[in-house]
């Protein structure tokens, strides 16, 4: 076990870690970090720096739902004759730390759990005939590798701080755990410094109460906030208490500059959803147009969050007044920890496009099994001992019964009141991608009936729990404007303000679908469907994407292209329609010509009704 | 995991709720106490949140007249959507019920109820006696099963007696008061089929090992949700009366505000209640005294033609949403002490009722509550015309 003060390195994660220890109201700290980084080293010699005697729960990731919240004990209760609890998970952890290594990859509902005790701060138990309340206040740590995907938003938003990620942290702490492991130091040194670590936190424990904060410091706060484009007011609440925490560990009585940086560097700017020098440029251009889609992928994402077009106009009006110390306050802690914020910032904005994947269904077939619940024999897979277990408080009274009589005593009587069947949460069905033809031949062609397509089977594939991703292509390269999500209502504004104009770099949107649905298929989406909505005419090489000046491929470069790519996503069993959005008189074929590449289905757009292309891409 | 022994804890709370020393009868007459049980700690006052008056305002209408059919607040996270609904609970007014009755049924209902089972010897309304209770709240958690929402057969005294008694569920304790969904569009659909046939009649029926239970279930169901989590089902979407939309605060010197006010009733939340219980009993008489005047405030047929036509205009579906819009301004008008309710009630409260059931065009770019206003003016600017 190597201790807290032995790590290396991962500064910033200890220093949240040591706020969190003061504050514990800060809710919890959020570690990305990538594999090996010692990330999960740190977050259990966490619990050396809390006071003795402190909770340490490590959550499991295969989790049920009983052993999350609680609920009856069944063996003890057949055994007893009353009815026993059993405590949960989170309540274990009540008063200490709940730790979740590999956060990204928990179950959506064991999230959604995770969730309702934060916002609580105790668990409701309302299942299986009990109905109880326990308390459930706990700090969560969690670690993640951000390449296993990203945690929900929603989590993250009752989480306090969230660490920076960087790359640089990671070297350094695999260099120093090496150090350790090779035991270069005494357990005795160790110990004292843990101990002087405790008595410093427990000393700032009671130096917070002691502090102070003005009202412009929580203005200056709250400002930066507004700039970045942070979602929700919870966040200004933790940004504060996270300033008199850090005051609190220097025995300060009064927030400093200092303390306002690191709150902003660690709850702040992770949640960034814009950059503030990013949107005077933004603001010359015609509002259709920005962000330029091209340049910067992450800004298309930070638009979504805004529901209406006032509330982002009005943030930057308010960030014209952000007076120039917040602005220096500001820039200063984006630039003097993190050399690579940009990278911060796009996984902020990642984090959010992902929000929405949780396509999870539950059912009763396949997946994990979550639950046993009552249903029809027909209707599932039997759950054996939920329905013994069910079935045995009814013995004596069934064994009265005339109807019974004659029966050996040994035997169980079962109802089919009884039967449980066991309920499996799978991700969900399909996923479609739609890919968007923005190049400047779709002018000529019908976008808005081809966005009007789009549209509409956004609007299925929610009916069906399916999910969608978005990949608009034009100029050089496709990119992603939608990563795999539940949210039609985030795909539709994409597609609102798409601009089109430029190349058709077909090629390189089939790439892209192709490495999207490849990632689905590591996150156990198993359908996949394209949904190609085209001119077929491709005319910019894959080379382009990367090497801008790439000379131009001959025409017979691209087809083998093309049919290299569509051959391997054929094998690959991904499924596609092409909807072909040329008109008759113009077509040369070859919107048909990709659809057989693909093996997939062919329409023609300005025949074809929205609710026929829907049908068509549902039947399959 | 280990066998902790958290055995000896025989589930105190939910003892006293449901009352286990009950008889060996098929249903528990007695109830100790209504939903009131899960009061832990503070809830942050009703009146000190800051902003959001979209939901605000559609919780206080539908106190006043719960037949308006609930809200669904949808927005951004950490916004105090929960926090809000939680802190409902202290403003609501009181009603009568049948003394004890676990089902909070007033007389009327429980003759009717209880006339039904056969056998029952009638009995007479003006016998029983009633006592007061606060509106319930009942929180109905995501992780909640089916028998627990429905109510199912008490295996505790199953197990002991060999008895069949039934242990009502949260519709129960939720009949005539609140029942309040957190992330309600992350709900499993069993659930929501559940809720959906209850919430249409009106009723909870349990039928299962020999017992046969039905029980008025009217709420008033209040969801809340962030839309980027994933949507609601349709029909689910239908069944909310208003819909309202909370967003990020830009404004600073309102966040300062919240900051300020969290923190201080963070320190001292005794203190804090103190300090804002005056309005809260403020807020409270104001509901109370709009609840008295409902029945009083009339409406002219040229408003409910404006109404008709402004949902006409705006090709709704259906008669829910004129229906909506003329419930809930008559409750709008009773709560700013208007007998009489004019467009000008109107306007404020299209926009909660209408916005969800605009007929989604894929191609409309324009928020459904500029719409919406756009039609109130057009429909307006017509009566004047005329």
């Amino acid at each position: 076990m190597i201790a807290f003060t032995d790590i290396v390195g991962m500064d910033l994660a200890k220093q949240a870690l040591m706020l969190l220890a003061v504050d514990p109201a800060l809710g919890g700290v959020v570690i990305p970090s990538a594999v090996g980084s010692g990330k999960s080293t740190l977050a259990r010699a966490f619990a050396d720096i809390l006071p003795e005697g402190t909770p340490f729960v490590e959550l499991p990731l295969n989790v049920t739902e009983d052993r999350l919240i609680g609920g009856v004990d069944l063996e003890a209760t057949l055994a007893s004759g009353v009815r026993v609890v059993q405590h949960g998970v989170l309540t274990k952890a009540h008063g200490g730390v709940l730790y979740v290594d590999s956060l990204s990859l928990l179950d959506s509902s064991a999230v959604s759990h995770i969730m309702d005790a934060m916002s609580r701060g105790e668990v409701l138990v309302e299942r299986e005939g009990l109905s109880e309340v326990h308390p459930a206040k706990f700090m969560l740590v969690g670690t993640y590798d951000p390449s296993d995907g990203e945690v929900r938003m929603g989590l993250l938003d009752r989480i306090g701080i969230i660490v920076p990620f960087t790359a640089q942290n990671d070297f350094r702490a695999r260099k120093k755990i090496v150090t350790t492991v090779l035991g270069t130091r005494d357990s005795e040194d160790t110990e004292d410094e843990l101990r002087m670590l405790r008595g410093l936190i427990g000393a700032a424990r009671e130096q917070l109460r002691h502090v102070s904060i003005t009202s412009e410091q929580v203005q200056a706060l709250i400002q930066t906030a507004l700039s970045l484009g942070v979602e929700g007011n919870r966040v200004d609440i933790f940004t504060v208490r996270a300033a008199l925490a850090s005051a609190a560990l220097a025995q300060r009585t009064d927030v400093e500059e200092e303390d306002m940086k690191l709150a902003i560097k660690l709850i702040l700017i992770p949640r960034a959803t814009r950059m503030p020098e990013r949107e005077a440029e933004a603001d010359e251009m015609p509002p259709q147009e920005e962000p330029p889609p091209q340049e910067e992928p992450e800004a298309e994402d930070e638009e979504a969050p805004a529901d209406t077009p006032d509330s982002d106009a009005e943030a930057d009006e308010e960030q014209k007044d952000t007076p120039d110390m917040i602005e220096e306050l500001m820039m200063d802690a984006i630039e003097t920890e993190l050399p690579d914020n940009i990278l911060n910032i796009s996984l902020a904005s990642k984090k959010k496009a992902k929000s929405g994947s949780r396509g999870e269904a539950l059912n009763n077939r396949r997946g994990r099994f979550v639950r046993a619940q009552p249903g029809e024999m027909k209707s599932g897979k039997v759950a054996l001992i939920p329905t013994l277990i069910s079935a045995a408080p009814w013995q004596e009274t069934r064994r009265r019964d005339k109807k019974m009589a004659g029966r050996p005593k040994t035997a169980l009587i079962i109802s089919k009141d009884d039967v449980k069947i066991k309920r499996f949460r799978d991700k969900s069905g399909t996923l479609f991608i739609f890919m968007v033809d923005a190049s400047g031949s779709m002018a000529l062609n019908r976008m808005r009936q081809a966005k009007g397509a789009v549209a509409s089977l956004l609007q299925n594939a929610y009916v069906h729990r399916d999910q969608v991703a978005l990949i608009s292509f034009r100029g050089k390269q496709a990119q992603v404007l939608l990563p795999p999500s539940q949210s039609v209502d985030r795909a539709k504004r994409e597609l609102d303000v798409l601009p089109t104009g430029g190349g058709t770099p077909l090629a390189s949107a089939l790439y892209l679908g192709w490495e999207t649905a490849k990632q689905a298929r590591t996150k156990g989406i198993s359908q996949i469907m394209f949904v190609l909505i085209t001119d077929g005419r491709g005319n910019i090489g894959l080379q382009a994407a990367f090497d801008p000046d790439a000379v131009k491929p001959s025409k017979e470069d691209l087809e083998k292209e093309i049919e290299a790519l569509s051959g391997s996503i054929c094998a690959d069993g991904i499924a596609a329609i092409v909807v072909d959005t040329q008109m008759n008189y113009l077509s040369r074929g070859e919107a048909p010509k990709l659809a057989q590449k693909l093996g997939g289905r062919y329409f023609y757009l300005p025949n074809a009704k929205a609710e026929q292309i829907v049908e068509a891409a549902l039947s399959f | 995991m280990t066998q902790t022994e958290t055995a000896a804890k025989k589930r105190p709370a939910a003892k006293a709720k449901t009352g286990s020393d009950v008889p060996a009868t098929q249903e528990p007459k007695k109830a100790a106490k209504p939903a009131g049980k899960k009061k832990s700690g503070l809830a942050f006052p009703f009146t000190a949140i800051v902003g959001q008056e979209e939901m605000k305002l559609s919780l206080i209408l539908n106190i006043i007249d719960p037949r308006i059919g609930g809200v669904l607040v949808m927005g951004h996270r950490g916004t105090g959507k929960s926090t809000t609904v939680r802190a409902l609970a202290e403003v609501l007014p009181f009603i009568d019920r049948v003394k004890d009755d676990i089902y909070n049924r007033t007389p009327e209902q429980y003759v009717e109820y209880e006339d039904m089972k056969k056998g029952a010897k009638s009995v007479d309304p003006a016998t029983l006696k009633t006592e007061k209770i606060p509106v319930p709240v009942v929180d109905l958690p995501l992780g909640a099963t089916e028998d627990r929402v429905c109510g199912t057969i008490d295996i505790e005294q199953a197990l002991t007696s060999g008895v069949k008694a039934f242990e009502p569920g949260l519709l129960a304790q939720a009949n005539r008061g609140f029942l309040y969904i957190d992330e309600v569009n992350l709900l499993d659909d069993h659930l929501v089929d559940v809720l959906l046939d209850v919430a249409a009649s009106g009723k909870n029926v349990v039928e299962r090992e020999g017992i046969s239970i039905r029980h008025p279930a009217r709420f008033v169901l209040v969801g809340s949700g962030n839309p980027e989590e994933g949507e609601l089902r349709p029909q689910l979407l239908d069944r909310f009366g208003l819909h309202a939309r909370i967003i990020t605060i830009l404004d600073v010197a309102k966040r300062v505000d919240i900051v300020k006010r969290r923190r201080e009733f963070d320190e001292d939340p005794d203190a804090f209640m103190k300090k804002y219980s005056r309005e809260q009993q403020k807020l409270q008489k104001k509901i109370e005294q709009a609840k008295a005047l409902l029945p009083q405030v009339t409406m002219d047929d040229s408003v409910l033609t404006d109404i008709a036509r402004l949902c006409m205009n705006l090709g709704i579906d259906g008669h829910r949403g004129e229906l909506t819009i003329t419930r809930t301004a008559h409750a709008h008008a009773a709560f700013m002490g208007d007998k009489e309710v004019t467009m000008k009630h109107v306007r404020d409260i299209a926009g909660l009722c209408l916005r969800h059931r605009l007929r989604k065009d894929p191609l409309e770019t324009l928020d459904a509550g500029e719409k919406i206003d756009r039609e109130i003016a057009k429909v307006l600017g017509e009566a004047e015309a005329v």
